[in-house]
């Protein structure tokens, strides 16, 4: 694993001593190389044998989320380029930076196997995001959304700490190897509902659960682009690795202590997906979104059969492609009216065509068209469901139908129509973004070939 | 202040201590408190406003107030168990426990006792309220080290408890940094507190690592001599890197992985809950992150609202540097990068 972390850390040299004209070449360079080194690790065979030391490893579950993390690096130092341009080189070196140490952090998340580590650095995660939402956000609500999104996430995950240690002191060792095989189940006093409820509130916050969902949208939406990139694609994600980690000493508190949260998480797809339908704000409806596709992977994780975690990883990766070039689409609107509100940019498709295709295939993916992996990922969370409970089908499909509706809506309000009169300086796309749009959609049509990849340790 | 007369008195304040970290016989700790005292007192009025004296009647007050109930600790220790030495203190005799750990805690500053910690930092310059946050330390957690089986622990703890607390809530509508730093001092000295009866070591780390982060902090407080959250928010004109350092400091102050300020909470929770004080831990922890939210303002205010191009309105004549920040850097990184090394912990006793 270090030949992935040593040269991650290795481009902290690269961005400070870059001169000013080879900078963003070297980053995106060195970053998709990095991301070329990483590809076998999606070569896993079925025996859990890919451990690399006492504390990293990477297993079928790790690998894709691993993947998908490198593979957004160059995306995000892509996409930042244009509201770099008129900064200062050290305010950029340090941005670039920001997005380095996030790399980083990420990276060692991913593949620890002592979850007091993996506890560490899920925090770190926090520090170079607050950063880069606060100091390069646009608005002044920036501020707020930096301490909602630092104060919501650190309040849930202070009690995974404590229980955490706890876990470690009456099974003896933390390491996610020795627990597949000393694991116990949980006791039935009342204290154990405790337990199981400070492990899980850290990943419910962070994925979010509906009810926890209020710093998502603020820190989505005031964040630059590289910001909600990371955040929506690979933060959110966190939540739901470690959720399924910690499913083994869960055991078999679930069954029983599910309940509130699965019923919070259908409930809160169908709000957050029909409040999607009345947004005004461009990147506030990706945000909710968002919450809505991670609700579906909580009712996946909550549930432990072995159909619903394949598809609780595929939906994570599709979801992080997805979510993170609907993201870049948007910035592209922002970049050239510099609002984010969609009635004021209508009918695009007659100036930027081939951007108008890049918005067709996002939202159809958002809306998890067959045959791309969304639909896998969505799919075998449904029937899972279905068999677990039969009633939840009226949710989940009501859910599906509310997801097409905003997305058509996103993609007819933004492409089709009649154009706005006083837009009249659209700058003609740029190769960069076209680039941008394409690297996110080309994994995920060529994932459709080969889910296998994607769907994670029960497969 | 006259350089001889600073120096006697700083001596005096080193004697003190020491005296007081030596001894094994409560009567030198006593006096070696007292000295310590007293020699202080000189430095807290060098600033010759009426503020500054007023600051040093308050700590004048409350210090004796403590000494004068350590001193009848003491004597009724020695009238029933018959002997003056510091580890054979009876924990069953509850008006010497009581009372020792009420005059120690008064000391130290922690809750109940910590109103004077605010007012007396506040009225004294930045550098005097450093040595009165870190150094002045050191006499009464030295005692309490030394004695730590004989200590009641649910008094400790309830005060521990209520000292994070008040740390927490207190500092929440500060402007002023002397209090701010004050109110993190009444927190930490909480948590160092909790940790005391189940093993004294983490409270010697926690101390160590706290001493660290203050002195940086102050130090770079001193550099402009920001005493106000409007005047550190003109720190970036100044000097940049001065607010990335405040940045990582605070954070680290705050208990935020992956900087060193997260080792002394993670070990300390971890011994709590070996020793089945779970909801004690979980308490404190989520009551340091009240702490967090002020450091957090202060962060904000200094490092991470900066405006996208330099102005020139706001600068500063730039003189040049005058005051002298020893150690400033190896400080800060010791303070903040050395999470990693912390399996170097299983090697102390």
């Amino acid at each position: 694993m270090l030949k992935i972390i040593i040269p991650t850390i290795m481009l902290f040299p690269v961005i400070w001593y870059s001169n000013s004209t080879m900078i963003w070449i070297n980053m995106t360079s060195y970053s998709l190389m990095i991301n070329l080194m990483t590809l076998p690790l999606l070569n896993q065979a079925g025996n859990n044998s890919n451990n690399f030391s006492l504390t990293f490893f990477s297993d079928s579950l790790s690998s894709p989320l691993l993947m998908l993390t490198v593979w957004l690096l160059p995306l995000m130092i892509m996409a930042s380029q244009h509201h770099l341009m008129k900064e200062s080189m050290t305010r950029k070196k340090l941005y670039l930076s920001m997005l380095i140490s996030l790399q980083m952090f990420l990276i060692m998340t991913f593949s620890a196997t002592e979850l007091i580590l993996f506890y560490i650095l899920f925090e770190a995660t926090l520090i170079p995001t607050l950063i880069i939402i606060t100091r390069w956000g646009n608005q002044t609500e920036r501020l707020n959304a930096g301490l909602y999104f630092l104060f919501y996430t650190l309040i849930g995950s202070l009690p995974l700490l404590v229980a955490l240690i706890y876990v470690q002191i009456s099974l003896g060792s933390l390491n996610y190897l020795v627990m597949n095989i000393w694991f116990q189940d949980m006791s039935s006093p009342w204290s154990s509902n405790l337990l199981w409820l400070a492990c899980i509130m850290a990943f419910m916050v962070k994925m979010p659960l509906y009810g926890l969902h209020l710093w998502l949208p603020k820190a989505h939406v005031e964040a630059p682009i590289a910001g909600s990139m990371v955040l929506a694609a690979v933060l959110l994600k966190l939540g739901g690795y470690g959720m399924l980690r910690l499913t083994i000493i869960l055991n078999p508190m679930t069954k029983i202590m599910a309940y509130p949260f699965i019923m919070l998480c259908l409930w809160g797809m169908i709000m957050t997906s029909s409040i999607c339908l009345r947004q005004t704000d461009l990147k506030s409806l990706i945000a909710y979104s968002s919450v809505s596709h991670m609700a579906l992977v909580i009712v996946a994780i909550l549930m432990q059969t072995p159909w619903s975690f394949m598809g609780a990883t595929a939906l994570m990766i599709a979801h992080g492609l997805t979510s993170s070039m609907l993201f870049c689409l948007a910035n592209s609107n922002y970049e050239r009216i510099h609002s984010r509100t969609m009635l004021l940019a209508r009918g695009l498709q007659a100036f930027l065509p081939l951007m108008a295709t890049w918005w067709l295939l996002a939202s159809l993916t958002n809306l998890a068209l067959p045959p791309f992996i969304n639909l896998i990922g969505e799919l075998f969370v449904i029937m899972a469901s279905f068999s677990w409970s039969s009633v939840t089908i009226a949710m989940t499909g009501l859910n599906m139908l509310i997801t097409a509706l905003y997305s058509l809506y996103m993609l007819t309000m933004t492409q089709r129509g009649k154009f706005t009169y006083h837009i009249h300086n659209i700058k003609p796309s740029y190769t960069r973004e076209n680039t941008l749009m394409s690297m996110h959609m080309l994994p995920l049509i060529m994932l459709t070939f080969n889910p296998k990849i994607i769907m994670g340790l029960t497969y | 202040m006259k350089l001889p007369i600073l120096t006697i008195i700083m001596t005096t304040i080193f004697t003190g201590t020491m005296l007081t970290m030596i001894s094994s016989h409560w009567l030198l700790i006593w006096i070696g408190l007292e000295i310590n005292m007293l020699s202080i007192i000189p430095i807290l009025t060098k600033n010759q406003k009426p503020r500054s004296t007023e600051a040093a009647t308050k700590y004048f007050l409350t210090q004796a107030t403590a000494s004068m109930l350590l001193m009848f600790t003491i004597v009724f220790n020695a009238m029933h168990s018959g002997q003056w030495t510091t580890t054979n203190i009876d924990p069953n005799n509850m008006i010497v426990s009581l009372t020792m750990i009420i005059a120690l805690t008064m000391k130290l500053g922690m809750t109940p006792f910590h109103f004077w910690v605010p007012e007396v930092t506040q009225g004294v310059s930045l550098m005097t309220g450093m040595l009165l946050l870190t150094w002045q330390k050191l006499a009464p957690i030295s005692i309490m080290m030394q004695m730590f089986t004989s200590i009641n622990p649910i008094i400790l703890l309830l005060i521990a408890l209520m000292s994070v607390l008040v740390g927490g809530w207190g500092g929440l509508n500060q402007t002023q940094l002397r209090k701010i730093l004050a109110y993190s001092s009444i927190a930490h000295m909480g948590w160092m507190m909790a940790i005391l009866t189940f093993c004294p070591s983490l409270t010697m780390l926690n101390l160590l690592i706290y001493l660290m982060l203050t002195i940086i902090m102050f130090t770079m407080l001193n550099m402009n001599t920001n005493m106000t959250t409007l005047t550190l928010s003109n720190l970036w004109n100044k000097s940049p890197t001065i607010t990335m350092m405040i940045l990582i400091s605070l954070l680290s102050l705050g208990g935020l992985p992956p900087l060193t300020g997260f080792l002394p909470k993670w070990i300390i929770i971890q011994e709590l809950t070996k020793n089945n004080n779970i909801a004690m831990a979980t308490v404190m922890a989520i009551m340091a992150l009240l702490n967090l939210y002020f450091y957090m303002r202060l962060i904000y205010s200094t490092s991470l609202t900066l405006f996208p191009t330099p102005n020139n309105i706001k600068m500063k004549w730039q003189f040049q540097p005058k005051k002298r920040s020893l150690f400033l850097s190896p400080l800060i990184i010791l303070s903040t990068l050395t999470l990693p090394l912390s399996p170097v912990l299983s090697t102390l006793n």
